[in-house]
């Protein structure tokens, strides 16, 4: 099965991060190894509404930015403890999406992107012009400088996202229901799904964890400001991200965001100076893999695999139900 | 007599100016096999939307096993045990045909595994377990048909409604679809059936409802149907012009 292969070479690569730290003690590797497991995190939590139910959100930034400034607010205004705040953040953001989600999940297709598009830069507008957010000078956190203590926290964290999504999406029914609305929502109706309760719980679902990893974020890095946690980026590289590494699985996205945020990684140490450059090659990147790989990296790789398997004819023993009815003779049509 | 399981009460359906189902009356008892007829846009599928609950009517009421379901949205009305099947087919099609009928198996079967072994159950019935693991867009059209009622028929549906499920196949293929539904029949489901081709129509139909422009015009056995002058003028007249 591919999702136990999957399994296995993550746990290896779980195992390794897990032991990292204490063999490398450079600290700007360590920082970019937390970033990088934050993005992993942000990719799959964005392709939950993406991948799986088919609305691309290009406001994903703005859950993230908000669970940035909810653990910022808390922390700094209402001297609440890290602890205390930070699942409020996953609860600001759900807020956010059940407010959001219930005029723009009506939407379908470019509308909803452009739509979600534009209600992020209004909240980005809003924590620019108002005063508790600090405005354009943005906000200064109490300093916890303890880098693996955020790099622990950020590989847990974004294991335990990974697992719960994995669970409700490739175990339990919920991820299969999330894609009947993806194909066909007014066939789905059918069937006895309500496509409006489905799309807003996946919005939700999707929003807390990026809510609670703008809040580790926010404490991390200890400075936050409109643009560098509610701007495009996050919503943009999420969406490179997901597309390139394979929509509507979570190996893809997490492929996609290690893959892409290297390269980010690479590209700034390298050629800071031609940021508009990097967007290009993101924005070009988009568009090759949805016209040479429209299934993302892992969908391409899981696909060859999946063509194959009619031809080894026994079913695997662990489906007993497959082999009984295989075993049926039907003369074909 | 009986309770019957649907009555539909004086329905009517209007798009803007266009009355598309125009104050239609029938009932179907438990356990019948009634086909509705009538030429081109006669208002079946807009009549089955509206029973399934895709559209609430503009005026009159559906009953189904004694209560109102008027306007009830379609994902309650599946949860009822009404199941329905589309005449331009709404196969997911990035999904395979397992995953397909274990959706539509999730309603009676919240555990995904339980799900699963229905499903295949379901697509064994229906012939499709050969294909199971294929993509549900690969399937040819014929297939494509059967995956329609292998979804309705996951629903483990009382009632179910078929739109043009033998239209467009082959005369082979059209009679294994025959056969089905005379099993489903069978196993006690009551069905409503929208159909073109006389041959099937008048053969598995216990009775005929005919629509023509929006209105019932005749109602009865296929014997008493086909000797009516109105729906020889109205439907076959148009055939043997
Ligand atoms: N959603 C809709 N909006 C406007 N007109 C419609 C709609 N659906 C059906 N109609 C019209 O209603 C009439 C009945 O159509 P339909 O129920 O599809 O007929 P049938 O299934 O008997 O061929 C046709 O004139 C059709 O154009
Ligand atoms: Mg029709």
């Amino acid at each position: 099965m591919k999702t136990s292969r999957g399994a296995a070479i993550l746990a290896i690569i779980t195992a390794a991060l897990l032991i990292l730290p204490l063999v490398v003690h450079d600290t700007f590797v360590l920082r970019v190894l937390t970033e990088g497991i934050m993005w992993i995190g942000l990719a799959i939590a964005f392709d939950v509404i993406a991948g799986y139910t088919g609305y691309l959100n290009f406001g994903h930034g703005a859950f993230f930015g908000i669970g940035a400034y909810t653990i910022g607010i808390l922390m700094m205004q209402a001297h609440l403890p890290f602890w205390v705040a930070l699942p409020l953040g996953g609860v600001a953001a759900a807020l956010t999406a059940l407010i959001a989600g219930i005029p723009t999940l009506r939407l379908k297709g470019a509308y909803f992107a452009i739509a979600t598009w534009a209600l992020s830069r209004a909240i980005q507008q809003l924590a620019l012009n108002v005063e508790f957010t600090g405005g354009p000078d943005g906000m200064r956190l109490e300093a916890f400088l303890n880098p693996l203590f955020f790099y622990y926290l950020m590989l847990i964290t974004v294991g335990a996202i990974f697992l719960v999504l994995w669970y409700l999406l490739e175990r339990a029914p919920f991820g299969l229901k999330l894609k009947a609305i993806r194909e066909d929502e007014e066939g789905a109706k059918a069937l006895g799904l309500n496509p409006t309760m489905l799309k807003m719980q996946s919005f939700i679902l999707s929003a807390i964890p990026t809510g609670i990893l703008g809040g580790i974020y926010a404490y991390w890095i200890t400075f936050i400001d409109p643009s560098s946690t509610l701007g495009d980026l996050v919503s943009d590289q999420a969406v490179v991200m997901v597309v390139f590494g394979g929509m509507g699985t979570l190996f893809g996205p997490a492929l996609g965001a290690i893959l892409i945020f290297a390269f980010k990684t690479i590209f700034w140490a390298y050629l800071s100076d031609f940021q508009l450059l990097y967007l290009i090659i993101l924005g070009a990147l988009i568009a090759i893999s949805v016209i040479f790989i429209p299934n993302g990296l892992w969908g391409t790789l899981v696909k060859r695999k999946a063509v194959a398997r009619p031809q080894e004819k026994p079913e695997p023993a662990s489906e007993p139900a497959a082999l009984s009815a295989v075993a049926v003779p039907e003369e074909g049509n | 007599m009986t309770e019957p399981i649907l009555k539909v009460n004086s329905v009517t359906k209007c798009f803007g100016g266009l009355t598309a189902v125009d104050d239609v009356s029938f009932s179907v008892e438990k356990g019948e096999i009634v086909g509705l007829i009538g030429p081109n846009g006669a208002g079946k599928t807009t009549l089955f939307n509206v029973i399934s609950g895709y559209y609430a009517p503009t005026k009159g009421s559906v009953v189904f096993q004694g209560n109102d379901i008027s306007g009830k949205p379609p994902y309650h009305l599946a949860g009822v045990g009404i199941g329905r099947t589309f005449q331009v087919v709404k196969p997911f099609a990035g999904l395979t045909v397992l995953e397909n009928v274990t959706i539509a198996s999730f309603l009676k079967h919240p555990k995904k595994a339980d799900a699963e072994r229905h499903a295949w159950q379901v697509l064994e019935t229906t012939g499709l377990a050969d294909r199971a693991h294929l993509s549900a867009a690969g399937l040819t059209l014929a297939g494509r048909k059967r995956l329609e009622i292998s979804k309705a028929l996951a629903l483990d549906p009382s009632f179910l409604l078929l739109d043009e499920v033998v239209a467009g196949l082959n005369p082979t293929e059209a009679d294994r679809t025959v056969e089905l539904i005379m099993k489903l029949k069978a196993q006690g489901l009551t069905i409503l059936i929208v159909e073109h081709i006389m041959r099937v129509i008048m053969n598995i139909s216990d009775r005929l409802v005919v629509l023509n422009f929006g209105k019932k015009i005749a109602e009865g056995t296929p014997a008493e149907v086909s000797s009516d002058p109105h729906v020889v003028q109205a439907y076959f007249g148009e055939e043997a012009a």
